[in-house]
């Protein structure tokens, strides 16, 4: 056991949390990561996490109803015992959390104050100011260093993973890395890796993630046999700030602590917004949904903000597509205390001081609910079983995803706030798992003949070396990056369409072959990040081609794909009677629909063909029976009537699956 | 909304950058003309350079090497000397340098840290004191304790800006106190013996503002606070807490505004007390 | 240096540079206080300085141990130190020009005129030793030591008076050491950590600011004091005191030795005048 490592490869709060727990039960670990890893992107998530809690319960919340949240937010697309196991792990995740320090806020009394995110109804969300995830961050950070003080991790920071290294049985041995400053590439043998890389938000160009976001090194993985699940599900944030070079981050919190989103009812109003009275201000979310107001889930609240803008024509400013976040109306004290940080963010990018003037924002690339696809055990209790070296295993034994780029948890839409507890959960929980694995192989992995290793760096260095000798004056990098980000933008996130999503998928397959004829501006062999960034945005076209692949396929709409064309109206029947006529067609071509696309699709990359060769596995959904998502539908009421008639019926018929909730 | 008058009409503007090809190479300087779009930052600026690759001469040149991420200050990894001041290139606006200073822009990296490649400095030596003062809670274990010591609202206010140390390095490259270390590979040195002689170098330097801070965020946490003896002894060795000379920069550049001075003056009252402990309570 | 030496040096950095801060304000600042109030009582006349030193001198042999224990060596260490630490910098004040940076450097600038400053003016005055052969024949021949503790305000006015640059020269210097006492209490009290926060030094650097106000229109107007005093009138007041301070017994033949050779010479007429000058005689007798 004591030559056995583990490499983890990424530094956020999953890749931290797994760090500092395996160094717990005695496992020396690896950690790599392209920044410093207290620079990672987890540093950008602001409102908080989620979990059930004191004061919650005292309102009627449990746990349970947090899985049901999750999984009526993600609309029922995440296997269910991964999501329980989550939600009950919350409360333990936060107390963690809190005991190595993090600052949450405090209520008078001194326990942990809580805020309101989207698609709830209860006050889930602790959160630090509005700096939550550096603030996770930095506690598993400190805990890192405390082992790396200690010998039991070692950091290999500014270093690029390159590849899996799998043995002749496919299971994975170990990496290969590249130096991004000597540019050494090296090989590192492992007898578990795990990949900790977060999302692929850089496919889009520009979005609301850090430039380490490439995806690549999931691609990495993807490329060498791992299978990727549900890569059409992108979450695009309702509000974001757009700048030149990045769309910023306006977090969820800022409306959970009571922020109104709202355009003027004339279209471009000139007046300032404070001359605006109340009665000529469209505050549409909460018009619309009258339940959930301005804390809709994200992509019901993206959704809306885009129609106001592109169909209504209601955007704030005429050559700018923008809609008016407000948070005037609290007091400047409060707005300190509890969102002082994206407040400052957005004065400093903007130069408004948005306690004074209402924030001008529009949805924004944020988050992959995909990404590599990962097994579990279920428990009996329909959990997870714990310390199963099975959990969150990749399709290459040995090599687990967790995190941001696995693709368990959200389902087609994650809620506010989950993101961190699925982070630091599927870290925590997968140690032990992985320490088993280790205990349970005979032989170790830095033992195995050289040549795997060595196989691996030279093909590495050959690439590499490819690419540094290619000719000059060819296709240039950033050019095909932003075009990639163009074309993937227009047709694969708010509103997608099929003819779109097929002319993206030829548009994207040309630039794909176009990439292949990169040349590098520094053909240098010292920091040349030149190389690194060809090599990522290489990687991000199997990727991208997957995502449109799998939402051109996907003829529904379910969560953050929406396909307008195969939508579901809400019910135009006048009377009562019509309409619960009309709702029991409804419920037919929902279950109809339920039956033929409640499925994840999982994609396996083919090499000869450039393209992904796309399965679909059913969703484990005993836990939380599916129904319909209906925030703010038109005859919401009489659907939901219908199918509570229909969901006893079948609860009726098999008596032996009782409500596990109670 | 932040197109001035005074750069809307502006087609291009000149930047000057300082290069260095690697540690061993010299520095020169390097111009470039970038197009000038509203809302631009430095981050914006560096991208068109990349993507331009040639300089203002029609010079073909690799792309200038700079550390980035998240580009809404709050990874502190694209610190960098902008006009002669030390900020974050990504909240660095263009609109507003160019009021500043309207004939060019000039960026070089920090000069308190070796240099690696273009605006790249290595920063581990803020690593390395974190870990010399015992940044963290020593919690027994991860496994579910319930929650932590109840704290007031106070408390928590206290504790919350020291905590958004993004360990960028402003403070100290704007510190008079603080001077660079670098430690150069000798001939045939190991990895470990390069890196222990680099650790001894760094532990005779200055330990700057932001670990000062550290310590008094974790000494005064409720559970770091059973550390707080030698956290603080860690801060009155060479290189401690006395060298700091109260020039008070460290605060007055600070992206976070953390009230680095407060926290070098409650470290310092500590270093006070417990010197006397040191001696009269032996 | 030694390695022992420089380990010792390293190993005792927070308590070397702490007894730095501290030998600023005690006793170096402390006494220069003393001394520059004791300058200014030649504001109300030569009585007052004559018998503020007399106070001084009554120490009699005790003096030098005084002199080295407590001013010159501290002085020395922190003069010394100060050296040390101000090459240990890099003052960046016009890259950010902060107030409290600009302060930074001028406390090592004013450092430094002081350390120069002091160095000569001891020689200038006092000697820094007061052996009779180095007085003779270094230190007087040099233009130092001329200063005489029993014709205070005389000897004093005619080392100000001997060159139109020396007071320039006490100008700068006496203003350097001033900026540089009153600053460094400001600093001092954020090292042992007295005030911490923001508003706390806001207040104590308008203490610092009041302090430096004070003392330095003390010193000013002392200097202006001893470049206006008619120094012949001073001598023959100051032998007027000593007579009576002879005939009390309070001072000694011997100790009138240390007076300088240019004051024997004029002692005959000067004890025979007839001092009209004179205006608080009842204040001359050292009470």
């Amino acid at each position: 056991m004591s030559k056995q490592r583990v490499m983890v490869v990424g530094g956020g709060l999953a890749g931290l949390a797994a760090t500092m727990k395996l160094a717990e039960l005695g496992v020396n670990v690896d950690l790599m990561s392209l920044t410093p890893v207290k620079r990672s992107h987890s540093v950008c998530a602001q409102g908080g996490i989620n979990s059930c809690n004191d004061q919650t319960r005292l309102l009627g919340d449990t746990e349970w109803k947090h899985l049901d949240d999750t999984v009526y937010g993600g609309d029922f697309l995440q296997h269910q015992p991964p999501a329980k196991e989550m939600a009950y792990w919350g409360p333990k995740v936060i107390d963690l959390m809190d005991r190595l320090g993090v600052t949450f806020n405090r209520t008078e009394e001194g326990f942990m104050d809580r805020r309101r995110f989207g698609g709830t109804l209860y006050k889930r969300t602790a959160f630090a100011g509005a700096t939550t995830g550096q603030q996770l961050l930095y506690a598993l950070d400190e805990q890192v260093r405390r082992w790396e003080a200690a010998g039991k991790v070692t950091k290999y920071e500014h270093w690029d993973f390159l590849a899996p290294i799998l043995d002749d049985q496919g299971v994975c041995k170990g990496v290969v890395a590249q130096d991004l400053v000597s540019m050494e590439i090296r090989s590192f043998p492992a007898d578990a890796v795990i990949v900790a890389t977060g999302g692929c938000g850089l496919i889009f160009g520009r979005s609301t993630m850090s430039m380490a976001c490439t995806g690549s090194a999931a691609s990495r993985c993807y490329q060498a046999g791992a299978k990727y699940g549900n890569a059409e599900f992108i979450q695009v944030h309702p509000t974001a700030v757009p700048g030149a070079d990045k769309l910023r981050l306006m977090s969820e919190s800022a409306r959970g602590e009571g922020g109104r989103v709202w355009v003027p009812r004339k279209p471009q109003d000139p007046r300032s917004p404070h001359e605006i009275p109340a009665e000529e201000r469209y505050y549409f979310l909460e018009e619309r949904y009258p339940t959930y107001g301005n804390l809709v889930p994200r992509d019901i609240a993206t959704r809306e903000i885009f129609d106001i803008c592109v169909n209504e024509g209601l955007s704030v400013e005429a050559n700018k597509p923008c809609v008016y976040l407000d948070l005037t109306h609290i007091s400047r004290a409060e707005l300190d205390r509890k969102l002082g940080g994206i407040l400052a963010i957005y004065e400093k990018f903007q130069g408004v001081d948005p306690r004074e003037q209402p924030m001008k924002i529009f949805p924004a690339v944020h988050y992959s609910m995909g990404g590599l696809w990962a097994n579990y055990e279920k428990s009996e209790d329909g959990g997870m079983v714990a310390g199963s070296p099975i959990n969150q295993q990749t399709s290459l034994p040995g090599l687990y995803a967790i995190g941001e780029c696995d693709y368990h948890y959200h389902g087609a839409n994650r809620l506010g706030a989950n993101s961190l507890l699925s982070c630091i959960f599927t870290g925590l929980f997968c140690a032990p798992g992985v320490a088993n694995l280790l205990e349970s192989q005979e032989k170790v992995a830095a033992e195995y003949p050289g040549q795997l290793f060595d196989g691996a760096r030279s093909d590495h260095q050959s690439r590499q070396d490819e690419l540094l000798k290619r000719p000059a004056g060819k296709e240039n990098a950033y050019q095909l990056h932003q075009e990639l980000g163009e074309v993937m933008t227009k047709a694969a996130t708010v509103v997608r369409r099929n003819d779109q999503l097929s002319d993206a998928i030829d548009k994207v397959d040309e630039l794909h072959k176009r990439s292949q004829h990169c040349s590098l501006s520094d053909t240098g062999q010292w920091t040349n990040q030149n190389v690194t960034f060809t090599k990522s945005l290489l990687d991000m076209f199997p990727l991208a081609k997957t995502l449109l692949k799998g939402a051109f396929q996907r003829d529904e709409c379910r969560g953050a794909h929406y396909k307008p064309d195969f939508a579901m109206p809400g019910l135009e029947g006048k009377t009562s009677a019509d309409r619960i006529k009309e709702a029991e067609l409804w419920c037919d071509r929902f279950e109809e629909n339920t039956k033929k696309w409640l499925k994840s699709s999982v994609a396996t990359w083919n090499e000869a063909k450039s393209e992904a060769d796309i399965e679909y596995e059913d969703v484990d959904t005993s836990l939380v029976p599916p129904r319909p998502r209906l925030y703010g539908l038109v005859g919401a009421e009489e659907i939901e009537q219908v199918w509570s008639q229909r969901a006893a019926a079948k609860q009726e018929a098999v008596p032996g699956k009782a409500n596990l909730s109670t | 909304m932040s197109n001035h008058s005074s750069t809307t009409k502006r087609k291009t503007f000149a930047v000057r950058v300082l290069r260095k090809d690697s540690p061993e190479s010299e520095s020169y300087w390097e111009r470039h003309d970038v197009e000038y779009e509203p809302d631009m930052n430095i981050i914006s600026v560096l991208q068109k350079i990349a993507s331009k690759g040639e300089s203002s001469s029609g010079k073909k040149i690799a792309p200038v090497a700079w550390d980035c991420n998240c580009l809404e200050e709050v990874c502190g990894a694209c610190t960098m000397v902008v006009n002669g001041k030390t900020r974050q290139a990504c909240s660095s606006l263009i609109d507003r340098l160019l009021e500043e200073s309207p004939s060019e822009i000039v960026l070089s990296p920090m000069s308190k840290f070796p240099v690696v490649r273009d605006l790249v400095v290595d920063r581990k030596r803020i690593f390395h004191n974190l870990k010399k003062v015992k940044a963290w809670v020593p919690v027994d274990t991860y496994s579910d304790m319930g929650p932590g010591p109840k704290q007031s609202r106070q408390q928590q206010e206290e504790a919350y800006p020291l905590s958004e140390c993004m360990s960028c390095g402003c403070c100290l490259e704007a510190c008079p106190q603080y001077l660079k270390i670098e430690v150069t590979r000798k001939n045939g040195e190991t990895d470990e013996a390069f890196e222990q002689r680099q650790k001894e170098a760094y532990d005779k330097g200055f330990i700057g503002a932001n670990t000062i801070s550290q310590v008094v965020l974790f000494n005064n946490n409720p559970t770091g606070q059973m550390n707080a003896k030698e956290r603080t002894d860690a801060i009155m060795q060479e290189g401690g807490i006395q060298i700091c000379g109260n020039a008070q920069n460290c605060v007055a550049v600070c992206p976070k505004e953390i009230p680095l001075t407060t926290s070098i003056a409650k470290a310092g009252r500590a270093a006070t007390i417990r010197g006397l402990q040191r001696i009269f309570d032996k | 240096m030694s390695s022992a030496q420089s380990s010792f040096l390293a190993r005792h950095e927070f308590l070397i540079r702490r007894l730095h801060s501290l030998t600023g304000l005690l006793p170096v600042g402390a006494y220069m206080c003393v001394h520059l109030f004791t300058n200014a009582t030649i504001l109300d006349s030569v009585q007052l300085f004559q018998n503020a030193i007399y106070g001084i001198h009554t120490l009699g042999d005790a003096l030098i141990l005084v002199e080295w224990g407590f001013i010159f060596l501290p002085l020395i260490f922190h003069a010394v130190l100060g050296m040390a630490y101000v090459s240990g910098g890099l003052p960046n004040p016009t890259a950010y020009s902060y107030g409290s940076n600009w302060r930074y450097t001028l406390q090592r600038a004013t450092g430094i005129i002081a350390f120069l400053f002091i160095f000569w003016h001891v020689f200038h005055m006092h000697g820094w030793f007061h052996a009779e052969w180095w007085l003779e024949n270094v230190a007087r021949p040099l233009g130092g030591a001329m200063f005489s503790p029993y014709n205070a305000a005389s000897t004093a006015g005619k080392a100000m008076q001997s060159t139109p640059i020396v007071p320039i020269l006490y100008t700068i210097g006496v203003l350097a050491c001033v900026f540089h006492f009153a600053n460094g209490l400001w600093t001092m009290g954020i090292t042992w950590g007295l005030w911490t926060t923001p508003q706390a030094q806001k207040r104590a650097n308008f203490l610092s600011i009041g302090v430096g106000t004070l003392l330095g229109i003390v010193s000013l107007s002392a200097i202006a004091a001893f470049t206006q005093v008619d120094t012949k009138k001073a001598g023959e007041i100051e032998e007027h005191l000593q007579e009576k301070r002879l005939e009390s017994g309070f001072i000694n033949e011997k100790q009138l030795h240390h007076k300088s050779v240019d004051d024997h010479s004029t002692d005959q007429e000067n004890s025979t005048s007839k001092g009209d000058e004179t205006p608080k005689p009842q204040n001359g007798s050292g009470t």
